[in-house]
């Protein structure tokens, strides 16, 4: 699998009036072309900044550190994204060589633009194209995502368009400039289950036709298990555990990791009560020195949790966690 | 297209409704002060010095109609009030409609302005300041616009009119200067009008302006928090075109819906503004009419005008917000 996505160390600060508030810290991670990696955590572990972090659209505020590397392999090359600094500079990975979707695909639509202008807009900003061979390649986008009626939904509004329909046009739009990479932000959070199903399937048939890489950010480790290859898991702004999607499901390291999938409902065994992680993830202003989990973690080993903040050490193939139960030569 | 003619049309009947029921409040007020129209006259008459007896007035009371019942001289009034006829003053006796048309056209005029001037600066700053992160502007712009909030539009006028005495021996009072004040229209007096219009036009503006910026401030900022501006940098669309097109466009529906409001306070503002210059030919009639001489038939024709004016703007808004938003458009044309 040829590499598509190398991130290095990627520190990410907010400067506020509370002060500066750690948002993502020190994440590392690769991505192949074609591989589908899942990105799960609570709220506010910095899933979304991570992502958003990969076309710097994090606001004015957000101070990048000084080790993050973000390299993107493209055809023409590796592109250095720190090394982009204007909006001009970003418009080539901006809608480009990479696409987002966001979680809610009616806020994520301008109210009062058509769908089709959206569309035609972004394909001239990054193509050479007329505005009708652009309105013919979105309206083909719309029918390919399964939108009836194609050139009608083309002239209208987002709110005049279902949940569901308005994320299919959403994943249409953010396909039409066949991008190298899509970051899909909790993508079926905002719809019914059965939507969901629905824009999971399209998003896995997308893959498999277009080849490309897929950063999938959710909560939910069930979807996550059905869509991708890899999975990282982050807690307050660190990855604490990433491998290969089954076997850190079926043999998950991390006590976080764990208590995430202690915490599914089992449907198959409904009397089983629900076993939560106790607590509440603390506010980024109060990151607990050492492990960031310590502060919720049955297991942590006293006078070491609190101290050191544990590296990655491989319990498997690829299989990789950041937590002191597992590093080699600790006196356990 | 048809769709859209209808909504017009349904817009204009409603505004019309409104105006006619408007105008039945007024006129009810205009009969509920003590005396009419008939034994104004008279009174007014005797502190002049004549002799009148009730025989009089009652002869007065026949000639002007007010014998009449209430609703048809009501329905009498607002037929002709919608033909732009308003009868005579009570006291001065002349036509209303001759002593008040080139007064209420000017009053508008400089009110509409004002509107202009307001909006011509305040969207270009507020989006502006919206988007600046620079302190110092950001600081400078609320400072100006408290400012314009805090000042009363009597002191500022007061203040111009000090100053300007003091330095250019003017107090630049009046909408035209001595020697144009009667002269029929000409080019001449049309700069006369223009050299001095501008004050007033300033002074209402003023506070307007300073109203519409933190208007426009804060729905910019409400609008450029929004995902779809976000999803739209995500996108490749940068610079000019994603502030404009994006939050600047969405920002537009609210805008308009404020104007007819704005109009109405700079109405109000107007009359005393209006006092302190000495515009006799402006809204200080309305006061001279109400607080003065008492003159209901003045004021009533003064307060229609008004309220026709408000009613109009909020129509002309109304098809502007169905042209430019596309969510109101549709829940009409469908």
């Amino acid at each position: 699998m040829n590499r598509l996505l190398d991130v290095e160390n990627l520190t990410l600060q907010f400067d506020t009036d509370e002060g500066r508030i750690t948002a993502v810290d020190n994440v590392s991670f690769t991505l192949g072309a074609g591989e589908v990696m899942g990105l799960v955590g609570e709220s506010g572990s910095g899933k979304s900044v991570t992502a958003k972090s990969l076309m710097k659209l994090n606001p004015d505020n957000a101070i990048y550190g000084d080790e993050t590397k973000i390299i993107l392999h493209l055809d023409g090359g590796p592109v250095d994204i720190m090394s982009l600094h204007t909006s001009s500079d970003l418009k080539v990975i901006r809608g480009g060589a990479i696409s987002m979707i966001f979680q809610e695909p009616m806020a994520s639509f301008a109210p009062a633009i058509t769908i089709g202008n959206q569309m035609v807009e972004q394909l001239q900003i990054h193509t050479d194209m007329t505005a009708k061979k652009a309105q013919e390649l979105s309206i083909e986008m719309l029918a390919r995502v399964g939108i009836s009626d194609a050139s009608t939904r083309f002239k209208q509004f987002a709110f005049e368009l279902s949940g569901g329909m308005r994320q299919r046009a959403m994943i249409a739009m953010a396909l039409s400039t066949k991008p190298k990479l899509l970051i899909a932000d909790e993508p079926t959070t905002a719809l019914d289950v059965t939507i969901q199903a629905q824009v999971i399937d399209l998003m896995k048939d997308l893959v498999s036709e277009f080849g490309m890489g897929i950063i999938f950010i959710t909560h939910d480790l069930g979807v996550i298990a059905q869509t991708a290859d890899s999975v990282a898991v982050m807690y307050l702004g660190r990855l604490v555990e990433q491998g290969p999607v089954r076997e850190v499901i079926r043999t998950p390291a991390h006590p976080y990791t764990k208590g995430l999938i202690a915490a599914l409902p089992q449907l198959d065994d409904l009397d089983v009560p629900l076993t939560p992680i106790p607590g509440d993830i603390p506010s980024p202003l109060e990151r607990p020195p050492g492990c960031v989990f310590n502060t919720r973690c049955a297991v942590a080993i006293e006078g070491l949790c609190t101290r050191e903040i544990p590296l990655f050490t491989q319990v498997a193939q690829k299989h990789q966690v950041a937590c002191h139960l597992y590093s080699e030569g600790d006196d356990k | 297209m048809y769709q859209f003619a209808r909504f017009a049309l349904i817009r204009a009947l409603l505004a019309l409704f409104t105006l006619t029921l408007v105008s039945f409040i007024v006129f009810t007020l205009m009969e509920l002060v003590p005396g009419d129209c008939a034994e104004r006259y008279l009174a007014f008459k005797n502190s002049q010095g004549a002799a009148i007896s009730v025989a009089d007035i009652e002869a007065e009371r026949i000639r002007l109609g007010l014998d009449k019942p209430y609703v048809q001289r009501w329905a009498t009034w607002i037929a002709n009030a919608f033909r732009g006829e308003f009868g005579d003053s009570c006291i001065l006796r002349v036509n209303i409609s001759q002593l008040l048309g080139q007064k209420f056209w000017l009053s508008l005029g400089i009110c509409l302005s004002a509107l202009v001037v307001a909006y011509a600066i305040a969207i270009p700053v507020g989006i502006i300041s919206a988007t600046s992160r620079n302190p110092f502007l950001n600081n400078s712009l609320r400072l100006v616009s408290y400012l314009g909030l805090a000042l009363p539009n009597f002191l500022l006028a007061l203040i111009i009119m000090l100053f300007s005495t003091v330095v250019f021996g003017d107090s630049l009072t009046g909408l035209f200067s001595a020697e144009f004040r009667d002269a029929p229209w000409s080019p001449e007096r049309v700069q006369d009008f223009l050299s001095r219009a501008w004050l007033p036009v300033f002074i209402l503006g003023w506070s307007a302006t300073a109203f519409a910026i933190q208007t426009v401030r804060a729905l910019m900022s409400d609008e450029i928090g929004k995902l779809y501006v976000t999803a739209a940098a995500a996108r490749g669309v940068s610079g000019r075109r994603l502030l404009l097109r994006y939050p600047a466009k969405h920002a537009l529906t609210p805008i308009i819906n404020s104007l007819g409001f704005d109009l109405n306070r700079i109405f109000n503002e107007l009359p005393i503004v209006a006092l302190i210059l000495t515009l006799t030919e402006a809204g200080s009639l309305l006061i001279e009419a109400l607080a003065r001489s008492n003159d209901q038939q003045l004021a009533g024709a003064i307060i229609f005008m008004l309220t026709a004016s408000i009613v109009a703007i909020n129509f002309i808004t109304d098809i502007a917000l169905a042209l430019t938003d596309p969510r109101i458009r549709r829940s009409i044309v469908g």
